[in-house]
């Protein structure tokens, strides 16, 4: 009966604990690395709302590239709410950006071929040319919108920026989802939905990564990550003209630019918002001209003295700022008004305009310019001015946190920080995919009771069976110790017997585990419309035995056992061979 | 006959050069002066949605507006799903409030209020003239002429967005030629697909100025659904800072 138990409850043991590495599996390596990556860099550059752009893609994935594991995958995560209109029917869409260019390895080209079943037509179809945003949809949701391969979708959306846009999308191909959340997506190559929402070929999305043992690596690969993303100043470094006769026009260089009456070279920093930085702002800069109420608003501008006077500007005058930019080789310009006039010197440059961030920033951001190759010409303040901690950086990088709770009282805090600057925080998925997450812990404690009720089963049934058996078996130690065996030999037969059977309970036990999850796997569970569906692969249970695993959950019974087995086992070995000899049931 | 077709044709929709007596310009900040509030405002707007998946929807709110500061304050009366449910703004917060939960909740702009298509930021006070600028024809020439809209001489113009923080980047304004009220708008996406047809079929004066009370949205991307929108009891009294705080919204919501 005590070998039942224990077979019985290696059985439970190997199956809770394969169901819950199967569903890790899931969780970290599927519906993670989908949904946020293990580790995600997220930027905003919009001010009160959500504009997920970065305009320099080349820098940064050059940075993220060189931080991270050489195996990692690096990836844009785009992702469009829509409203899709098939034939004759609506439905909501959710349009993913897909990179069909990738090279991929055939681990995960499998990966692929069991996560995306397509049914009709072929997933490298999204990548062909000649139909207009060739997409891949659900089976379901083609029903929806009564839609077949090669029909029309027309999809309304709202685009990065936050305008409304349209768009026509070609059907290549049908899914077989296999579960609810993928039903209601389609996807895209990721080329043609960055268009769609507006990014330039040069900007990019948010990225998504994706590294080896997650569990191990996503958090050290996450802190290297933002410890390289480390901002450096934010600046324009160009010219400034000043025609007091013409009215300049913005935008791309004309040959009405020619005409200035002055120029000069300038460099344009931003000075922030926050009320730290304008007191501090305030009392840095003593201003000759103008009032400094007037230079702390959103569109406050003011000029060095000597820049003032090279170009002969006073309060209220217009002046045009133009600059070289990143890419597209184009010089483009805009106009400010001077606010103010402060005192130039060797701290504050000669040459330098301070603006503020709501003013420096659309335009900064709209056409980088190029500040590796600006800033030999460009002032920067020392780190010792007074001043430098209310200048703008090119970005805002936001603090590592290690969990849901602290990232929401982050972005509190950044929320009441008013910050204009684009923001990049670098996640790990802990903190992206928490939820996701405390579903794996809570199987992890499922996992964990289990073995606690074993334990104790174990435990109890042990000892119980033990003390019977020294009790049924008094006069046979009684007779071994009269013949000569020693306490130590009497202890060591009943350890050995129990570890025996414990072990051979164990291995029969791992025998019927290994059948029995082989048997529910053949069961097919139709749970389309089911959140847990998305534990199921295929519509199976999914199982992920390993030797290891097995090997480890064997030797804990093991162990259970000869704890338990011990001190009963003891209690026999030091019966007085006498007394034992004498007693009768 | 055929040529007088042709005359009374080019007559009705005549385009009109940048030098004639109007202007794009001229009449776009006309209707930017229009629309824009110069005073505090209080008012009840009724508004009727109706989706082809999901039938009709009427929703009544109080709208209080701070001239100040532009904060604003919003509070559902109907339907009983939504009643208490509430939005404040003041300077750069901007607040959702639900009743079921009493909890206050920080919103971006771009966040939709009441399950509408209207966003936060549209209540933000903005001027149009730095929203949008008039488009030109490949000529160089701003696109404007002279229309009927029903029986109504109009100028119809187009604009296009000079700014990426703006719901559509190119509108056609319909504009009465007497008085220069906008009486339709059709606005655009970046495919320049219709999206939008508004329309303002009747206006009331308040304190001297121009407000419309009764506004159609249709929508042109799927067919069937349209939001009307209706103004009433509208005052212009200075409204207190009380009224633009958290615990008031509270209240107000019982």
């Amino acid at each position: 009966m005590l070998g039942i138990a224990i077979g019985l409850g290696v059985t439970i043991l190997i199956m809770a604990s394969s169901f819950s590495r199967g569903i890790e599996d899931i969780m970290f390596n599927k519906v993670v690395s989908y949904v946020a990556g293990h580790v995600s860099v997220n930027m905003n550059e919009g001010f009160g709302k959500r504009v997920p752009v970065f305009r320099d893609r080349e820098r940064l994935f050059d940075i993220i590239e060189k931080n991270c594991d050489k195996d990692a995958i690096i990836d844009e995560g785009v992702g469009i709410f829509t409203r899709a209109i098939g034939n004759g029917r609506a439905d909501n869409m959710i349009l993913v950006g897909v990179d069909t260019t990738r090279k991929i390895t055939d681990e995960q080209q499998q990966e692929y071929d069991e996560s995306f079943n397509v049914i009709d037509g072929k997933f490298e179809d999204l990548g062909r040319s000649g139909s207009a945003n060739a997409v891949i949809l659900s089976r379901d949701r083609a029903d929806s919108l009564n839609v077949k391969k090669s029909d029309i979708i027309s999809i309304r959306f709202r685009n990065v920026f936050g305008q409304n846009q349209s768009e026509r999308l070609t059907v290549v191909g049908v899914l077989k989802n296999d579960n609810i959340f993928m039903q209601g997506v389609m996807f895209c190559e990721l080329e043609n939905v960055k268009a769609m929402m507006g990014y330039r070929p040069y900007e990019s999305a948010n990225i998504h990564i994706t590294v080896k043992d997650p569990k191990r690596n996503a958090v050290r690969v996450a802190d290297t990550i933002h410890a390289a993303l480390t901002p450096g100043p934010a600046f324009i470094s160009g010219k400034v003209s000043y025609n007091s006769g013409s009215s300049l026009s913005e935008g791309i260089e004309s040959e009405v630019s020619r005409l200035r009456v002055s120029d000069s070279e300038v460099t344009v920093i931003p000075f922030r918002g926050d009320d730290d930085s304008i007191r501090l702002i305030t009392s840095s800069f003593e201003l000759v001209k103008g009032k400094m109420e007037d230079v702390i608003l959103r569109d406050g501008v003011m000029v060095s003295s000597k820049l003032a006077e090279i170009l002969g500007v006073a309060p209220g005058c217009e002046v045009m700022i133009s600059y070289d930019t990143r890419f597209e080789n184009q010089r483009v310009s805009f106009k400010v008004e001077i606010k103010g006039v402060f005192n130039a010197d060797s701290v504050r440059g000669d040459k330098t305009i301070y603006m503020h961030e709501a003013l420096f920033y659309p335009k900064f951001y709209d056409r980088i310019p190029d500040l590796d190759k600006d800033i030999s010409n460009a002032f920067i303040p020392a780190e010792s001015a007074p001043f430098k901690s209310a200048l703008g950086m090119e970005w805002e990088l936001l603090d590592r946190t290690r969990n849901s709770d602290e990232m929401r009282k982050k972005y509190a805090a950044q929320s009441r920080k008013k910050i204009r600057a684009t923001t990049i925080d670098v996640n790990s998925m802990y903190e992206s995919a928490s939820d996701v997450l405390k579903l794996e812990s809570v199987l992890n404690i499922i996992t964990l009771s289990a073995v606690l009720i074993l334990f104790f089963i174990i435990l109890i049934g042990v000892v119980n069976t033990l003390r019977m058996t020294i009790k049924e078996r008094t006069r046979e130690i009684g007779t071994l110790r009269a013949i000569g065996m020693q306490r130590r030999d009497v202890w060591a037969i009943f350890m050995i017997e129990t570890t025996l059977l414990a072990l051979l309970a164990s291995i029969a036990g791992t025998f019927f585990a290994l059948i029995l999850m082989w048997l529910l796997t053949l069961i097919e569970f139709n749970v389309t419309d089911n959140p847990l569906g998305i534990l199921l692969v295929s519509n199976h249970l999914y199982f992920l035995p390993s030797l290891w695993n097995i090997a480890f959950n064997v030797a804990l019974i093991l162990v259970i056992t000869v704890i338990t087995a011990y001190f009963p086992a003891k209690r026999a070995a030091n019966l007085s061979s006498a007394e034992a000899l004498r007693h009768y049931e | 006959m055929i040529l007088k077709f042709v005359i009374v044709c080019s007559l009705a929709i005549m385009p009109l050069s940048a030098s004639a007596q109007t202007s794009v310009r001229l009449l776009f900040s006309n209707v930017e002066k229009i629309q824009q509030m110069t005073s505090d405002v209080r008012a009840k707007v009724n508004l009727t949605q109706q989706k082809v998946s999901q039938g009709t929807k009427n929703m009544e709110l109080i709208y209080y507006r701070r001239d100040s500061d532009d904060s604003f304050l919003i509070v559902f009366s109907a339907p009983e799903s939504d009643k208490g449910n509430g939005y404040l703004r003041v300077g750069d917060n901007f607040w959702m409030y639900r009743r079921n939960t009493r909890t206050f909740q920080h919103i971006n702009r771009d966040e939709n209020i009441g399950g509408t298509n209207a966003h936060a930021e549209d209540f933000e006070k903005r001027k149009l003239t730095e929203l949008y600028a008039p488009a030109l024809d490949g000529a160089g020439n701003e696109i404007l002429f002279e229309e009927l809209l029903g029986k109504i001489p109009v100028y119809k113009f187009e604009v296009k967005a000079i700014v990426n923080d703006v719901d559509y980047p190119k509108k056609n304004y319909w504009v009465r030629r007497d008085n220069n009220l906008p009486l339709k708008e059709q606005s655009y996406s970046m495919s320049g697909t219709l999206m939008e047809t508004a329309y303002y079929p009747q206006y009331t004066v308040v304190d001297g100025r121009y407000i419309a009370v009764k506004m159609l949205f249709v929508d042109e991307f799927e067919k069937g659904n349209k939001t009307l929108v209706e103004i009433s009891n509208i005052s212009t009294e200075k409204l207190q800072d009380y009224l633009f705080t958290k615990p008031y919204l509270e209240n107000l919501s019982k």
